[in-house]
């Protein structure tokens, strides 16, 4: 399954999941495939957050950068 | 009830506001009985509080515990160099002083914590100007708990977020979306990693717009949708934000129930005691 991810403000990733090493990536691997870390992010699907290690089951998911400054 | 008249003075200082069917008299009336608080006085404060002075807000809280450092000046436009060592919450008085005399500010020079945002007085609506996520997730959670309206902005680089939380039972909260703080250290700030100093003044003056409409009670709020803001490309994407039933304040099971539940410091999850 190819995955659109869209890390908001920053750009559009097109990840396939067969050349991910996990058997059954998470939302975490999806992440580390585009170098972020669950640490500083959300990953939506359908305007709501998923756990960082459930299995991806969805094609288009957005990531928000979680930002402090003030 | 707002008392509607308006004195030649101030017919003629907000006219431009008066002559609009969705202001008129009565709403500018209404500006003038409003009470907004603005935490924090620095970057995205700035722009807050002088257009919601501006716009004759009758009564502005302001809270920030710092002082203003040169470094500030590049962006925080209501502090000049004079200010510099002076409690910003000083500072931005004496220019909403300057700007308007319809406008009382109450200054909070306090540390914002479960405790003191209890000292504080009632105003209509918050405005999140902060910098920090232990100030960010106490207010989403108070706001939420007590049902005032929450304007959140922050920024990042060349980045700015923004949203409206109407608390009103039906929209997302900021805990929709991030559940929890990150882990300390992991979220760089402006001190390490810079910002563009316009970019609070952007960010700001929506937030400022989104607190104007709310007093009005005019006009689509940001609720249920993210504005992000993208200074260098730019480009203002939206993202849809709804209410989340796993939400650990306003989900389906809930598991906080006040703000003395949780411990603001950290990734601001609940007391262990």
């Amino acid at each position: 399954m190819r995955v659109t991810v869209d890390v908001t403000g920053e750009g559009v990733h097109e990840i396939d999941l067969e050349r991910l090493e996990s058997a059954s990536p998470t939302y975490a691997d999806l992440l580390a495939r585009i170098e972020l870390s669950p640490h500083e992010v959300s990953v939506l699907v359908d305007g709501r957050p998923v756990p960082e290690d459930a299995p991806v089951e969805v094609e288009q998911i957005t990531v928000l950068r979680l930002i402090k400054g003030g | 009830m707002t008392d509607l008249r308006l004195s030649a003075t101030q017919l003629e200082r907000y006219s431009r506001h008066v002559i609009m069917d969705e202001v008129g008299p009565e709403g500018q009336a209404r500006l003038l009985a409003g009470s907004v608080l603005v935490v924090g006085a620095g970057g995205l404060g700035s722009p807050v509080v002088q257009y919601l002075a501006a716009a004759g807000v009758g009564r502005l809280g302001i809270v920030d515990d710092d002082v203003v450092d040169r470094s500030n000046l590049q962006r925080q436009v209501i502090h000049a160099d004079g200010d510099v060592g002076r409690p910003k919450v000083e500072s931005a008085r004496e220019f909403v002083d300057r700007l308007n005399p319809d406008v009382t500010v109450e200054p909070h020079e306090l540390r914002l914590s479960a405790d003191t945002i209890a000292t504080l007085p009632d105003y209509d609506l918050v405005v999140d100007a902060s910098d920090n996520f232990a100030t960010r997730y106490l207010l989403n959670d108070y706001c939420a708990l007590e049902g005032i309206p929450l304007v959140h902005g922050a920024i990042y680089r060349f980045e700015g977020q923004l949203t409206t939380f109407e608390n009103d039972g039906d929209g997302p909260c900021y805990r929709c979306l991030f559940p929890e703080a990150p882990e300390p250290g992991t979220v760089p700030d402006c001190a390490t990693t810079g910002v563009l100093g316009v970019l609070p003044g952007t960010v700001g003056c929506i937030q400022a717009t989104e607190a104007v409409k709310l007093v009005l009670e005019t006009g689509e709020p940001l609720t249920g949708r993210l504005l992000v803001y993208d200074a260098m490309d730019m480009r203002f994407d939206t993202v849809e934000v709804r209410q989340n039933p796993d939400c650990p304040l306003c989900g389906e099971e809930p598991t906080i129930e006040s703000i003395h539940d949780v411990a603001y410091e950290g990734r601001c999850t609940l007391s262990a005691d």
